[in-house]
């Protein structure tokens, strides 16, 4: 057989075998879901229209044509065709797997104790409610054309005319950017700020009235998360503690607020403001207390004790022991919402509102504190230690001041969770949550605002948008963190110190200039 | 004296690293420390520079008891430790290394011109002056970890082994830069394992082993003393004449 077809056959098989573990675990019905409800299907059926399971296959067959293509530098029609065999050949695997399929059906075989889809709806959605002969030879004619497709992509990508074309589309991007930055950074720079500013400000206020509840539930959670996850990137983005229980200082605010403004079990009944400020601070004093005796532990032993210290929390929150106080497993109820201006805080739109603040406030602090004298201290403790110390650092002082910070943002959003939600328990604030804001930080970039933003609506965001995919989550996770990792070690937004390029002569600007004339 | 260390006992938990260590330093001097590794030269100079404690003994700089205080304290004297090992914030551009070492002062135009200073000693340094310090070569990165301990302005600067791991020119290099330190008037204790260079450029010298300070004297009469010559200049007699 010549190599080039073999080249070729070789990513088709891998995506075969993709396809193969797809159908096993239903995923291919959740894409066609996922194709219906982006065409605008209101409420798509478990199995949907075989329209979008077609539209699957070719997708498929576009992924191995695309595979089979990549690094081939030939002519238009050999690439395509190499496309072609790829995606025909995981198109033959696909039929195999059909026609098996298609056996268990007419045999009517169990074997959904092991494979739990294969019901007798999804075999026939699988192939496309035709008659079996017919449903492989569509999937196999769809692969293939699917490969054929992505072959021409990538070879209309790579074609001499595309390319010239996407330079000069990133050239006249490369000036636009530089001349937009004459704007912003010359002396028109304060107006743009002024403009820029505004319009969010704009957008902060009038998009939370149109979003309706869902959606301010959902991203109101997100930006509850952002203010966590800052707090958490306080202490190991910038001064490099590993801390894993994180959530605890989260549980402290909740309870603050829960046991200090609900009715049950103390009737204390604050009010939310005085309780925000007291969650806040008990939160702070906690990471105050947690960090005095772990300052002489470094890397594996820290996330040990904190690790520890986060479900000390947790049990002690659910104990019997503690059930008068705390509500026990059934967590506290009724927690009441803040009061602006006599006007009480209900809804998730109100509480957007406030939550956008907190995000606002907690981004402020934590760029200031970045940037500041404090921030270079923390990245001199991340960097080393030692060397931090023989600077004259305080290194104490600093991770202490890093673990009481992060802790109070923890806080403040934990109180505003509690009062938002109207409720608080133990089980909110599992290990798994501490993974979770863990997770979102490392995947958003370790240290980076953006980062942190992008990861909350990643990990706590998508998961809420596509409820139906709420099984394969930590499928999902553990894809998307091995490819992140493989493809952006650091992040998807990593963490970018202001880098201050010191000219020669820092004094003189016109000094490179000089040079050039000499 | 500007640096007295009397009888200084430093234990790791049950380990005990330094037994009875006495010696000082002459404002103005170069003083060596030598011995083989895991004698305890590290130790010495991290309880000098605070980083440790003694559980007895004292330490004494220019008429003030130091034994107990705080690393950054002891910074704020001008007294500066250049770690072992070119330890230098590797992410951190050249500029910003150097910017470190300056961190307890706060007068920003005092930084900037120590920083020109630096870079007039260490041209290499300003032309590499915004690349990540992790990326210099392994005598840059040397000479950076020395240059940023210069810009706290030493009275008495410890220098740890400021020769491990470099090609002898460069060797040669390190230990005139330390020379014309001293001779700009900052006191220096060295600690080093090539002692034949050490005790070339030093008035005096300390033999540590095991813990101990063995051996004492000037730094010529060490190099012509037949212990030190058969523990530690042995191998380097030989290499020195290929
Ligand atoms: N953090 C520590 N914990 C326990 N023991 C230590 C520690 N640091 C050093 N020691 C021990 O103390 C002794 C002296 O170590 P030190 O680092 O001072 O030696 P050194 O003379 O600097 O050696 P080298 O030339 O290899 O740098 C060694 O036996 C070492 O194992
Ligand atoms: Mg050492």
């Amino acid at each position: 057989m010549n190599t080039s077809l073999r080249k070729s056959i070789r990513p088709g098989a891998t995506i075969g075998i993709v396809h193969i573990f797809f159908v096993l675990i239903g995923f291919n019905m959740l894409v066609a879901i996922l194709f219906a409800r982006v065409s605008g299907v209101k409420q798509p059926d478990a199995i949907p229209a075989p329209v979008y399971l077609m539209a699957y296959s070719i997708t498929m067959g576009i992924w191995a044509g695309v595979a089979a293509a990549q690094k081939r530098k030939q002519e238009f029609r050999q690439v395509a065709f190499a496309g072609c065999v790829a995606g025909g050949f995981a198109g033959i695997m696909a039929g195999l797997l059909e026609f098996g399929l298609a056996i268990i059906l007419v045999k009517n075989i169990n074997v959904r104790d092991v494979l739990t889809v294969l019901s007798a709806n999804f075999i026939k959605g699988t192939l496309f409610g035709m008659q079996p002969a017919m449903g492989v030879m569509v999937t196999v004619m769809l692969f293939a054309l699917g490969g054929t497709l992505g072959g021409a992509l990538v070879a209309f990508w790579n074609s001499t005319p595309f390319q010239a074309f996407l330079n000069r589309g990133i050239r006249f991007t490369k000036d636009s950017v530089q001349k937009a930055q004459g704007v912003t950074h010359g002396k028109n720079r304060l107006l743009w700020q002024i403009a820029s500013i505004s319009l969010l400000a704009l957008a902060v206020v009038f998009l939370p009235l149109n979003w309706g509840s869902y959606w301010n539930y959902v991203l109101g959670t997100v930006g509850l998360y952002v203010v966590l996850g800052l707090g958490l990137n306080i202490a190991v983005g910038l001064s490099g503690q590993l801390v894993l229980g994180f959530i605890a200082f989260f549980a402290i605010g909740a309870y603050s607020m829960a046991l200090l403004n609900a009715p049950l079990p103390y009737h204390l009944m604050w009010g939310f403001w005085p309780a925000l400020v007291l969650g806040v601070l008990l939160a702070a004093v906690a990471g105050l207390l947690l960090g005095l005796p772990l300052m002489r532990l470094r890397g594996d032993y820290l996330a040990i004790v904190t690790l520890g210290f986060g479900e000390i929390i947790r049990i002690l929150l659910k104990s019997d022991v503690l059930t008068a106080y705390t509500g026990g497993p059934r967590g506290i109820q009724n927690i009441g919402g803040p009061t602006i201006f006599g006007r009480p805080f209900v809804t998730d739109v109100d509480f957007m509102y406030l939550i956008i603040g907190a995000m606002l406030l907690a981004m402020f602090i934590y760029s200031r504190l970045q940037n500041s004298r404090t921030g270079r201290a923390w990245l001199a403790i991340r960097e080393d230690e030692t060397v931090a110390r023989a600077s004259g650092v305080n290194t104490v002082r600093y991770k202490l001041l890093a673990l009481v910070i992060g802790a109070a943002f923890a806080g403040l959003a934990g109180a505003i969770f509690a009062s938002r939600n109207q409720f608080t328990g133990p089980e909110e604030h599992s290990l798994m949550a501490s993974i979770n804001v863990l997770s979102l930080i490392i995947v958003g970039g370790l240290g980076s605002i953006p980062g942190t933003i992008m990861g909350a609506f990643a990990l706590k965001g998508l998961p809420e948008i596509l409820r139906e995919f709420e099984n394969y989550r930590l499928l999902a996770f553990g894809a998307l963190l091995v490819a992140m990792m493989l493809s952006k070690p650091d992040g998807f937004i990593p963490s970018r110190r202001p880098k201050f390029q010191i000219p020669i002569q820092p004094e003189t600007r016109e000094a490179p200039k000089e040079q050039d004339h000499d | 004296m500007i640096l007295n260390i009397e009888n200084i006992n430093v234990h790791y938990g049950a380990i005990q690293a330094l037994k009875d260590v006495s010696f000082n330093l002459n404002e103005g001097e170069i003083v060596t420390l030598i011995g083989a590794n895991g004698a305890g030269k590290s130790t010495c100079l991290n309880t000098i520079s605070g980083i440790l404690h003694p559980t007895s003994g004292r330490v004494t700089f220019i008429d003030e008891e130091i034994t107990n205080t705080s690393p950054q304290d002891i910074v704020k004297k001008h007294m500066i430790q250049v770690p072992e090992g070119r330890k230098i914030f590797a992410s951190m551009s050249v500029w910003e290394n150097l910017e470190m070492g300056a961190y307890i002062h706060s007068d920003r135009s005092q930084i900037k011109k120590r920083i020109d200073q630096v870079f007039e000693r260490f041209p290499r340094l300003k032309e590499r002056r915004n690349q990540p310090g992790g990326t210099l070569s392994g005598g840059e990165q040397q000479m950076l970890a020395i240059s940023r301990g210069l810009m706290a302005e030493p009275r008495v600067l410890l220098l740890d082994e400021p020769s491990m791991g470099l090609a002898p020119i460069l060797v040669e290099q390190i230990f005139d830069i330390i020379r014309e330190i001293n001779h700009n008037g900052t006191s220096i204790l060295l600690v080093e394992q090539n002692a034949l260079m050490a005790l070339s450029i030093a008035d005096r010298g300390y033999v540590l082993d095991s813990g101990k300070v063995v051996l004492e004297g000037k730094a010529d009469d060490l190099l012509r003393n037949p212990m030190v010559i058969k523990a530690y200049l042995g191998g380097e007699a030989i290499g020195s004449e290929l």
